[in-house]
């Protein structure tokens, strides 16, 4: 690969693997937290017979911090729009300093950290890989500088792409981190119904709160299918008959939920289900919730002046 | 793979909402009401069967299953699949918030091109709609790979890389998902057949 134009370092070994560990490192805190945590709630939860029936989304939907408070619609409304503000950030000290605002959102609605840092596990895979590749693949500007790693000569390691990579990490984190306090603390049926207000066809709202409560129905019977299928000697491996088989419990897990719901269905019918649940109590619209959500979109803005127009004024 | 936010350009991600609201207005138009219940039932079943992790050699693979929503609900797939979505970037951060319009058109689309293909080729005999159902579900993953590669590819050249290995990533997860589509149409036409939409005489099972 020709980048002549380009300013070239190259690495020994020993820099090469600091400068990894370097950029890994809040990922792996972020994995060994959860573990930790996961640990914790495990060693707690088996005194207790969990209750897998009950949906796991609105557990903290009581609460007083602000983020309970506000109603729904201009809550989502608000946060809805500074995500999409977050993620149209360029440069990488904005975007941390949103990442930061988050982790303040979340620390300020008083819940516990464990689904936000499960939130950011799951991420992990997805942004692990834009890490590795991103940097790798990313064609070389002149006057750009790039890292020359040991046994990679082929594929210079540019800093541009490492920034660009490491921005993207820290808005998805920061979104990530802004679902809880956006989504989680309010009951599921008053956030639907927040997105409703906002315009979200109801019968998509009612199709959503279905289908939030059978996910966790349906997962306790494929839990099931499994142990049972462990029971009889299946043992998962890489060869066309496990396939086979488990090709063969998808299908049975299809038919039993759907015999399942028509089951439900009809007796939703004869109790008299026209197409809605009766709403919960709506929460009226305050003058205070108008505040805070203007309050959260001028944190969003200046988020994106600074975003847009300090890299001008610096340079 | 669910594209993750701040990876799109803003405007893709944007756009991409607005198709996918556009394309939810036109579902549900034509949507019966009653058909309500069921489109959820198949959204949740079918998330939580692309929960299950399957093994393949050292690592393992979870499927994605775009062709068998389709062929199971046919033109209302889009709804469920975008149902879906929403739960679990809500629910588990699979796929972001902002880039929810983008993973739904990924797994939408082809889930109808594979529902209309599914339901214009299958045949009438077990052994062609399980080969049916095979060829549309590793086409799904296909499709998907394919809209996943062009919505990163938008991101500029820094991320070719990445739709390049992205698109690669796939091949393994669709041939496992045509598979295993084969083996669940078949499984669905020999139990219960009304699920898929048929309605022909049992003699030919």
């Amino acid at each position: 690969m020709n980048f002549d134009q380009a300013h070239v370092i190259v690495l020994n070994g020993v820099q090469t693997m600091s400068l990894f560990s370097c950029l890994f490192l809040p990922f792996f805190c972020a994995l060994v937290a959860w573990l930790l945590k996961a640990e914790e709630s495990t060693s707690a939860g088996q005194k207790t017979e969990p209750d897998w029936s009950s949906p796991v989304l609105d557990r903290h939907g009581q609460g007083s911090s602000l983020f309970h408070t506000w109603a729904p619609s201009i809550k989502i409304a608000t946060l809805l729009i500074a995500a999409f503000v977050i993620v149209s950030l360029h440069t990488l000290a904005w975007a941390l300093t949103a990442l930061f605002c988050c982790a303040l959102c979340v620390e300020l609605t008083g819940m516990s950290w464990t689904r936000p840092l499960r939130r950011l596990a799951a991420l992990g895979g997805f942004l692990g890989m834009l890490v590795v590749i991103v940097p790798l693949t990313s064609p070389v500007q002149s006057g750009e500088t790039v890292l020359v790693l040991p046994g990679l000569p082929e594929w210079p390691y540019s800093l541009a792409g490492a920034h660009l990579a490491l921005t993207i990490v820290c808005k998805a984190m920061a979104v990530a981190l802004l679902m809880e306090p956006m989504l989680a603390t309010s009951s599921l049926p008053q956030t639907l119904q927040g997105f409703t207000d906002l315009g979200l066809p109801a019968s998509l709202n009612q199709m959503i709160l279905l289908c939030h409560r059978y996910i966790f129905v349906f997962q306790e019977e494929m839990r099931r299918m499994q142990r049972s299928m462990r029971v009889r000697g299946f043992v998962p491996r890489t060869n066309i008959a496990t396939l086979r088989t488990m090709g063969s419990g998808f299908g049975m897990l299809f038919i039993r939920s759907f015999e399942r719901t028509e089951r439900v269905y009809e007796a939703m019918l004869s109790r008299g289900y026209q197409g809605s649940f009766p709403a919960e109590v709506r929460q009226k619209i305050t003058n205070m919730d108008l505040v805070k959500g203007v309050l959260f979109i001028m944190i969003a803005a200046i988020l994106l002046a600074g975003d847009r127009l300090l890299p001008l004024i610096l340079f | 793979m669910h594209i993750a936010d701040g990876v799109l350009p803003t405007a893709v991600a944007a756009g991409s909402y607005i198709v996918t609201l556009a394309g939810l207005g036109l579902s549900l138009r034509t949507l019966d009401q009653r058909e309500l219940p069921k489109i959820a039932v198949v959204s949740s079943s079918f998330f939580v069967a692309s929960l299950i992790h399957l093994p393949l050699g050292p690592t393992s693979v979870h499927l994605l299953l775009p062709g068998l929503v389709g062929a199971l609900l046919g033109p209302t797939a889009f709804l469920s699949i975008v149902v879906g979505l929403f739960l679990q970037s809500l629910l588990f951060q699979f796929g972001g918030l902002t880039a929810l319009g983008a993973n739904s058109l990924m797994m939408g689309l082809p889930a109808l091109v594979c529902g209309f293909l599914y339901r214009r080729l299958r045949g009438t005999s077990k052994k062609s709609n399980a080969l049916v159902g095979s060829l549309v579900s590793g086409l799904g993953v296909l499709l998907a790979a394919l809209i996943l590669a062009f919505f990163l590819a938008t991101g500029g050249e820094s991320f070719m890389g990445v739709a390049k290995i992205a698109l690669v990533a796939h091949i393994p997860v669709m041939v496992v998902e045509a598979l295993v589509g084969g083996f669940v149409i078949s499984f669905l036409y020999q139990v219960k057949p009304e699920l898929l939409g048929v309605t022909l005489a049992r003699e030919n099972v």
